[in-house]
């Protein structure tokens, strides 16, 4: 390299510094940008601390960029001729629609991205007209202008996107991308170079020659097929409707909305709004047919983690310069250990677990020996989401209708409870009720059973989403109305009727309710045959025995049987007692 | 109308202060003409994009790089990482939403000035700083307030499902043609950046970025284009241009 000889000895090393390390620098950018087992550490240090922490190498051009791996060192230790123009090849390597003999699925190559950095050395010199003295400086601040901008188009260029998606996809993926770095390039067939634009960087003029960039790259990438096979991992709900943090009465629109899909919580910004602002049609929903539907191929967006690479990739990146690496040199996936705590796809909602519950129940209990309230099997609270999240309306219907049950629990206030306990239950319920402008569907589940109920002339419209409250305030008013008459008994003393004890005994009744048997036809029998009266013998008790054994397992059905002869024994003699039976409506 | 989206940057020798020649890019793209428009929410994304994508071209200092994803398009942008910026283009995008608002459905240009403070040698009337601007970036947009629905019921219990129709695919091939109007100011800006980098003042020690302003029209667009050429005419020295 034949540096001017006009030019002070100091100039000639600054300015072959500058050339020198330009290759590197654009090195580390292009690669950071699509390689994430590249990627370097400390870029997002803190950014208070500003240059203190940083390597005297990174703050070359004035631009950051983290601790450049090794594996980039070595490969740009090939390069030690500035002449030798340095070719950065991003290809991406994935799946054609051949398979061979045996069924498998072959996979190709193709050149997404070429990045040209050379120093072009003019035949001829021009004058040099600039002041020596200041002129490496001027091609110093024009070579980080360069760079700034390069670094800027590895931003806005297709396969940037391309590889955020690879790298977030934790399941295997047949794709893949690798980079190639070479001193020469393979020229395109002709068929990929239609496809291929060209974007030039204006040059930096570092005397005698200058400094070039280019970059050479598809447009368009969706002949790849990229977002049907790329799994994306399941993303975390923070702001699931159900949640009493979020509002149980937003709208939501349609999912058809053409809201653009969203990126979030990428890597490296600060500040960023969380999920709530996300667009409200990629949130799943319980209520939307499947549980939890799986984001469509055609979302894009990646859940907060930072890769961090737990095996050292460097025995991949070995070069024998200046080829390119046989094998390819981007970590297995499987070797990823994102720091991410990602809910299984699967569970739809957050429903008050049954040892909570149980919890709750038992502590209110007042003396807990006293309770002939049947004692809560494991088994018995232990109910499955999708029952469970399809019976809260139910539940409420069913105990506004049936004035009592076997345990007298329908007198105390299980309104009270219900707001009280589980703002969870009513935030849900009432969320439910307003989804995206259908609200019976959030019963999807259980259609018959939504129709049986509206037929009742005398059912007081629980299911009136419009008065869910109200449907609330009347059940606790009959329930208050009840209490009233079973306080002035004796049975109070009996029957767990205290303070605590009758929100206990509330949550028992709704625990109860919320297990019970579907609303079919033959709840109607049910229903009919409570509404006569706790006069009504053993056999009614039984035949709606018959209709929880089937929910449950046989021992809990013959354990609460016992219990609700019990209680029904119980209230008759009180009921005789008091010299008159009880209206129930 | 995002279609009026024009980036210029003038720009030219830093010696002849006001008398330089300025080097004029006005980009008429195609693609602007199908006249894409800008809704109000969509304002602050797009200018903070392009907003910070030039001023991170002339951060010449030592920086932090930090990668942003726009939330209402497909695109990455690069901030230069410095807190003083960021607040500085958001104060200013935000008056400037505030005065869109206040004046709807109406052209304007936001004004992105890079300068130098030179201080003049202080005689005995007055210590004159002035301010000499050596590249100016002009962007203009028009903003419209779509009309806003009746509601459909009465309570917004009823059927609150926004028909889907046609509604949503205007919407989504209008902000199709806004990302990629954008995509292509932001390659523009790259290319103008690269172009012209004689007139970048020197990298001071310690100087992380070049001090720049960002102006609008407070008021008409005529007193606007009054101001800015006042501004140009007399050049540093006016107190008032100290701010």
């Amino acid at each position: 390299m034949d540096f001017p000889e006009n030019l002070p000895s100091p100039d000639i090393g600054r300015l072959e510094q500058i050339v020198s390390h330009f290759f590197p620098k654009a090195l580390h950018i292009v690669l950071d940008s699509r390689i994430p087992s590249l990627q370097s550490r400390g870029r997002t240090r803190d950014r208070s601390s500003g240059g203190l922490n940083v390597k005297k190498s990174d703050k070359w051009f004035n631009l950051i960029m983290g601790d450049r791996p090794a594996a980039l060192d070595k490969l740009h230790s090939w390069h030690r001729n500035i002449l030798d123009s340095m070719i950065i090849d991003i290809i991406l390597i994935h799946p054609t629609d051949d398979d061979d003999d045996h069924g498998n699925v072959r996979s190709a190559e193709t050149v997404i991205e070429r990045w040209v950095v050379q120093y072009e050395n003019p035949l001829i010199m021009s004058p040099q007209t600039s002041d020596p003295s200041t002129r490496y400086q001027k091609v110093y601040k024009k070579a980080i202008i360069l760079l700034r901008s390069l670094y800027a188009q590895t931003r806005l260029l297709p396969a940037y996107r391309v590889s955020r998606q690879l790298s977030s996809s934790l399941a295997s993926s047949r794709y893949e991308m690798v980079y190639k770095v070479s001193s020469f390039s393979d020229v395109f067939s002709p068929p990929v170079t239609e496809t291929m634009k060209e974007f030039r960087f204006s040059p930096v003029e570092v005397p005698p020659g200058r400094l070039c960039a280019s970059v050479t790259y598809r447009s368009d990438l969706s002949d790849f097929n990229l977002g049907a096979h790329i799994t994306l991992p399941p993303r975390i709900i923070t702001d699931y409707v159900g949640s009493p943090a979020t509002d149980p009465m937003r709208f939501f629109p349609s999912p058809g909305q053409s809201f653009e899909a969203t990126s979030f919580h990428f890597q490296g910004r600060a500040g960023r709004p969380p999920l709530t602002t996300s667009s409200a049609s990629e949130r799943p929903h319980s209520w939307t047919s499947g549980f939890h539907r799986p984001p469509t191929p055609n979302q894009s967006f990646s859940p907060d983690f930072h890769w961090s690479r737990t095996d050292g990739g460097d025995s991949h990146h070995q070069l024998s310069p200046p080829f390119s690496p046989s094998g390819s040199p981007s970590t297995p996936r499987g070797s990823y250990s994102p720091r991410i705590n990602v809910r299984p796809g699967t569970a739809p909602v957050t429903i008050p677990s049954s040892a909570t519950f149980n919890r709750y129940v038992s502590s209110n209990f007042s003396e807990p020996s006293r309770n002939p309230l049947p004692p809560f099997s494991p088994k018995s609270t232990r109910r499955s989401p999708s029952s469970q999240d399809s019976l809260p309306g139910i539940a409420l219907y069913k105990s506004s209708r049936s004035g009592e049950s076997p345990s007298g629990l329908i007198n105390h206030y299980p309104g009270h409870k219900l707001t009280k306990d589980s703002k969870y239950d009513s935030g849900r319920f009432s969320g439910l009720l307003s989804s995206s402008g259908s609200p019976r569907f959030g019963f999807s589940r259980s259609p018959s059973r939504l129709s049986s109920d509206l037929e009742d002339p005398d059912c007081s419209c629980p299911f009136d989403f419009d008065d869910v409250d109200e449907s609330v305030l009347q059940y606790r008013l009959k329930c208050q109305s009840l209490d009233r008459r079973k306080t002035s008994s004796s049975i109070s003393q009996s029957l767990p009727i205290g303070r605590k004890s009758q929100d206990a005994a509330v949550g028992v009744l709704v625990q109860m309710l919320k297990t019970a048997p579907p609303l079919r036809q033959d709840s109607s029998t049910y229903m009919a045959s409570s509404m006569s009266g706790v006069q009504r013998e053993g056999s009614s008790v039984s035949g709606a025995e018959s209709e929880f054994s089937m929910a449950r397992s046989t021992s809990d059905a013959l354990e609460e049987l016992r219990n609700y002869k019990q209680l029904k024994d119980l209230l008759l003699s009180k009921s005789k007692s008091v010299g008159g039976a009880t209206r129930v409506h | 109308m995002f279609s009026l989206l024009t980036v210029m940057a003038d720009s030219g020798p830093k010696k002849a202060q006001y008398e330089r020649d300025p080097y004029t890019h006005t980009v008429a793209h195609e693609a602007l003409e199908t006249k894409s428009e800008v809704e109000s929410f969509e304002i602050r994304e797009v200018l903070r994009c392009i907003l910070h994508t030039i001023v991170f071209h002339r951060a010449l200092g030592l920086i932090r790089p930090k990668d942003i994803d726009l939330e209402l398009f497909d695109i990455t942008y690069v901030q230069c990482g410095e807190i003083e910026v960021e607040k500085k283009i958001d104060d200013k995008i935000e008056q400037f939403v505030t005065w869109i608002g206040k004046h709807p459905n109406k052209k304007s240009q936001i004004c992105l000035t890079f300068y130098e403070v030179k201080t003049k040698q202080p005689s005995w009337f007055t210590n004159k700083i002035e301010r000499l601007y050596w590249e100016q970036w002009n962007i203009n947009l028009s903003a419209f307030q779509p009309p806003t629905k009746p509601p459909v019921g009465k309570s917004h219990h009823s059927k609150l499902v926004m028909d889907p129709g046609e509604e949503s695919e205007d919407i989504s091939s209008r902000r199709t043609l806004l990302e990629q109007s954008l995509q292509e100011v932001l390659f523009q800006i790259i290319k103008f950046v690269n172009e012209k980098k004689d007139h970048v003042p020197p990298i001071n020690d310690g100087v992380i970025y070049c001090p720049f302003e960002i102006t609008f029209p407070s008021s008409s667009d005529s007193t606007f284009g009054m101001d800015m050429l006042k501004r140009m005419l007399h050049s540093g020295g006016h107190p008032s241009m100290l701010s």
